[in-house]
């Protein structure tokens, strides 16, 4: 009988041992990962996509909270007119070349991407403090901050990119593949994978993280794949030259989303009825409106309606999809809308990924790229009754039409760990710095 | 219009009608030929056409019943079954299974009618296809033309029907092929042929040329009535078939063009040889009347010219005889008719010198038997006085000697007029106004007309202001208007009027002048009017008929003319016309 309970608690032993072993992370390891996107670039200024997550850091982020958190800086302080910021720089963190940060290095590439937005920006570096100062109030600076385009990093002839992220880059062949390795000197601690390759404009599945673009033709997801869903980070929206229009009414009366949503992002993407996704400002329910295909048709039934072009962009074949189910729902309604990859169509499908888990400069950006960035004024940051009703002007003139949000979506091979507490940072960036790998 | 204009025009009009007569008749028959062969292609290609048809429903019909017996349609009918299956997964199916089978329509539809995946357009997906609900046995039904609506608008697509039962209900496999441009450009090309599918009837024709007219009423006819037809224009031949779909209705017509432009080349080329054909004909035409006027004209333009000679007064003209046809007839009938002329005129001469002869024998015995009765008796008197009463014969010889006197101066009186007549000078003419002339010789006789123991004749004097001067001889012409007025006095014994009248005269060609002694005296029968004019005929009692003969005499000396008209009782109007 003892024999037999010492045989049990041994075996026991054993398999909590192995279970323990199985969720408990390692080092060592790499992973490919595969992303559909080959014109994505390592600078974080590329307008398609960048790849200095894993490499460059900023001095604040955002939390997965929304909420700003200290990354390369410490502490902050600003004025009370917001004009000009005080940073103190953490200590000890060094660039993937061996050189401290501090401010006289930091200040080449903050002064240039701040300077690329705003002229009047000076920044001015003292040991481990760095001034910014602004001849205007600039109360959203951290947010900006926050922001990839403001990371930290330089270049050499043999490097494109010297960070302080955890990992550093061993070679760059533009549009074909990243090389990465952990950075063993990283401030926050060595990461757990030795090592990443991202192959660009590939689309094996055979990777162990991968893209899933939406589109008609579908990636083929092998046998056991764990496929991951971001948060809404992406809008795709109707924008028109001509807002205000009884047309336009007739038009947003006349689409059916859920379709859209159900069908052509087989249920991932979320319908939009607002700017912000639910997640991001709260009050998008109160922008949900079912389609009136009845009161469409009353609404357009004494107008002479053109045929209208809508443009959808060049080689998208999901906005394509997207577009030519809004020209049927507008056939329903009896308006003549023909899809078209030629610009200069009255309406256009835009996408636009969100970027700022900050509502308020997330919302202001959005205003920006509408081209109504005069009403980014009236936003204030403390009161998210201000947004609403800014949002809700933007879409009482259909000036904008949000159509689905999408989300991002990734395939995860059964050996990679950690994946979702590793995104769970910003929700805009591919956060692999925490994965590990079964080897 | 010439003899040889004639002969040029029936030549010409002759070759020119012959001309167009072969034309016609070739370019009938070549049309008719072009049309048999037109219409032969025509079949052939609407033959074609159908075996094309036929051969691409079977293909259809095949490809269809593979998607339909494939494994991915089998699961998604398996899947149907399932309760709460999510049919969006399969929303780009159809597109797959339709480029894997060469099919430009596929449409996977649910139980209930909705559009599960189209791979014609993918965005339909969820939408009623209500007649795929009819009560059809699809399989029987075959392979037939549909009316497919698309993003781009309406095509025609050659469809069939699959049913596959799942657990709700059934699961319809709707495919087939776009019949469109590349369904034609496939059909074998037929040079001058061009064949299109009209679908759209209401549309504008693409131009105003008369093709397009053609095209449009042609269009309209089958509309109104779905048959074959054919409509012929000027430069096409266009056939109209019309493709019907399985409710017979009308979906599109299959028009086909047959370029005429070969057939109006040809008759271009005809008409283009007949024009220079036509040309030389009118060319030989004029060649051939110029031979036929030397061989055919030539004795008849000598014979013409025979005839005038005649006409002029050349009795001694003979037409040359060259041949023994009826031209030489006619010139050797001629010639006789001459012979016969010239000896009937001096017959007539001889005959009018006799007469002449005899008429101045009667004028000369009865005007010189008036003076030698009187002489003869006065004579006789002076004898019968010599022997009976002696005492009394001087006074009996002094009477006599003056009456012998007398008639002697009588005699004399005729003898002078008669010699007078035989002694007319030829004219001398110089410009003479003849209104003064008629003044003149008016106012001789003025006293006669005027004198108190004889009843009155009033004179009139209708002198026209804008008479030409007369080439003439003065003197001779009022001589003959002495003679007119003389006439005209002797005319009304019991008084009356007489008329002196001038008139300017303009021809055409010349002008004239005209002269009118009117009287109103007793008139003239027609007979008297006709023998008027003869020498030694008068109807006076004691007139030599020399007076009428002498102012014709001088009219015709100044190459005038002399009329007379009258009537009886209505008096009398002699008019001479001269040359001004």
């Amino acid at each position: 009988m003892r024999l037999r309970v010492w045989a049990w608690l041994a075996l026991s032993s054993v398999w909590l041992g192995a279970i323990t072993g199985a969720t408990r992370p390692r080092y060592g390891g790499a992973i490919t990962v595969e992303l559909s996107n080959a014109s994505i670039l390592l600078d974080p200024m590329g307008a398609r996509g960048h790849l200095s997550a894993p490499i460059t850091e900023t001095l604040v982020r955002v939390g997965a909270r929304g909420v700003i958190e200290p990354q390369l800086a410490l502490a902050w302080q600003h004025e009370p007119d917001n004009k000009r910021w005080r940073f103190s720089l953490r200590p000890k963190v060094i660039f993937h070349d061996g050189e401290p940060l501090t401010a006289s290095s930091a200040t080449p590439a903050l002064l240039t991407a701040l300077k690329r937005k705003y002229g009047d920006v000076t920044v001015t570096a003292g040991g481990q403090t760095l001034i910014v100062q602004f001849e205007h109030a600039m109360p959203n600076l951290l947010a900006e901050l926050a922001r990839p385009e403001t990371a930290i990093f330089r270049k050499s002839d043999t490097n494109p990119m010297i960070g302080t992220g955890p990992f550093r880059v061993t070679a760059w062949e533009p549009g074909r593949r990243l090389s990465l390795a952990a950075f063993e000197d990283y401030w926050g601690g060595r990461p757990f994978l030795d090592s990443i390759v991202i192959d660009l404009g590939t689309g094996s599945g055979r990777a162990d993280v991968f893209d899933i673009p939406f589109g008609p033709t579908r990636r083929v997801v092998p046998e056991g794949t764990h496929i991951w869903v971001s948060p809404a980070s992406e809008l795709i929206a109707l924008l028109s030259a001509n807002p205000q229009s009884t047309l336009l009414q007739a038009l947003s009366l006349a689409i059916d989303r859920a379709p859209i949503v159900n069908v052509l992002t087989q249920r991932r993407g979320e319908a939009a009825f607002g700017i912000l996704p639910e997640w991001l400002s709260g009050y998008a329910f109160l922008f949900q409106a079912a389609p009136d295909l009845a009161h469409a048709k009353q609404l357009i039934s004494q107008l002479r309606l053109p045929s209208i072009n809508l443009t959808y962009p060049a080689k998208d074949s999901f906005a394509r999809s997207v577009a030519d189910r809004i020209a049927l729902n507008a056939r329903d309604a009896g308006i003549t809308i023909q899809p078209t990859a030629n610009p200069g169509g009255s309406l256009t499908i835009v996408r636009w990924p969100l970027e700022s888990a900050d509502a308020a400069a997330e919302l202001s950006r959005l205003l920006g790229l509408l081209g109504a960035a005069e009403h980014a004024a009236s936003i204030d940051p403390a009161n998210p009754e201000t947004l609403f009703e800014v949002e809700r002007a933007m879409l009482e003139d259909h000036r904008i039409i949000p159509l689905v949000y999408l989300p991002e979506l990734y395939g995860l091979s059964a050996r990679v760990h950690n994946w979702e507490a590793a995104q769970k940072g910003d929700p805009f960036r591919l956060n692999l710095e925490n994965l590990w790998v079964d080897q | 219009m010439s003899f040889r204009t004639k002969v040029f025009l029936s030549i010409t009009t002759t070759v020119v009608v012959s001309v167009w007569i072969v034309a016609s008749v070739v370019s009938t028959l070549v049309t008719n030929s072009f049309e048999r062969q037109d219409t032969q292609r025509t079949a052939a290609l609407v033959s074609q056409f159908r075996s094309e048809f036929d051969r691409r429903s079977a293909e259809v019909a095949r490809r269809v019943d593979a998607i339909a017996n494939s494994e991915s349609v089998q699961r998604l009918t398996v899947n149907l079954g399932a309760s709460k299956i999510d049919t969006a997964q399969y929303y780009d199916a159809a597109q797959a299974l339709a480029k894997e089978q060469s099919l430009s329509f596929l449409e996977l539809v649910g139980p209930e009618g909705s559009i599960i995946s189209s791979a014609e357009w993918p965005a339909r997906f969820g939408y009623k296809e209500s007649w795929l609900e009819q009560p059809v046995d699809w399989k029987a039904q075959g392979v037939f033309l549909q009316r497919e609506e698309l993003a781009d608008g309406p095509a025609l697509g050659l469809m069939t029907v699959r049913t596959l039962n799942a657990a709700d209900g059934q699961l319809y496999v709707a495919g087939g092929q776009r019949l469109d441009k590349a369904f034609l450009d496939s059909l074998p090309p037929a040079p001058g042929m061009n064949i299109r599918l009209v679908r759209d009837f209401d549309a504008p024709p693409p131009s105003d040329t008369p093709a397009s007219k053609l095209a449009a009423d042609l269009i309209r006819d089958v509309r109104q009535r779905p048959r074959e037809l054919s409509l012929t224009g000027s430069d096409v031949t266009l056939t109209a078939i019309p493709l019907l779909g399985r409710d017979k209705q009308l979906l599109a017509i299959l028009m086909v063009e047959n370029s005429r432009a070969e057939l109006a080349n040809l008759k271009t080329y005809i008409q283009g040889t007949a024009w220079i054909a036509g040309s030389a004909g009118v060319l030989l035409g004029l060649g051939f009347s110029f031979w036929a006027a030397s061989r055919v004209t030539q004795p008849l333009l000598a014979l013409a010219s025979n005839v005038r000679d005649v006409a002029s007064g050349n009795w001694d003209a003979r037409a040359r005889i060259d041949s023994a046809d009826e031209v030489g007839q006619l010139a050797q009938d001629f010639n006789r008719m001459t012979e016969q002329l010239v000896e009937q005129r001096d017959r007539m001469i001889q005959a009018e010198r006799v007469a002449a002869w005899r008429e101045l024998a009667r004028r000369l015995a009865h005007e010189l038997k008036n003076p030698l009765f009187p002489l003869q008796i006065t004579i006789e008197n002076l004898q019968r006085a010599r022997q009976t009463s002696p005492q009394q014969f001087d006074e009996v010889f002094r009477e006599s000697t003056t009456t012998l006197l007398a008639e002697l101066d009588n005699l004399k009186t005729i003898v002078g007029r008669f010699s007078d007549f035989a002694r007319m000078p030829a004219p001398h003419p110089e410009p003479v106004n003849l209104n003064q002339v008629v003044q003149e010789v008016a106012h001789l006789f003025d006293a006669q007309m005027q004198a108190v123991d004889r009843p009155r004749i009033v004179k009139i004097l209708q002198l026209d202001d804008n008479l030409p001067l007369v080439p003439a001889d003065p003197e001779q012409i009022r001589r003959a208007l002495r003679n007119l007025v003389l006439n005209a006095l002797d005319a009304m014994p019991n008084g009356g009027t007489l008329t002196l009248r001038t008139q300017r005269l303009d021809g055409p060609v010349d002008r004239k002048v005209a002269l009118e002694v009117s009287d109103t005296g007793a008139g003239l029968t027609p007979e008297e009017c006709a023998r008027l004019f003869t020498p030694y005929y008068t109807t006076k009692q004691h007139g030599t008929g020399l007076g009428l003969a002498i102012v014709q005499s001088v009219v015709s000396d100044h190459e005038g003319t002399i009329t007379v008209r009258s009537e009886p009782s209505k008096g009398a109007t002699f008019r001479i016309e001269l040359r001004a």
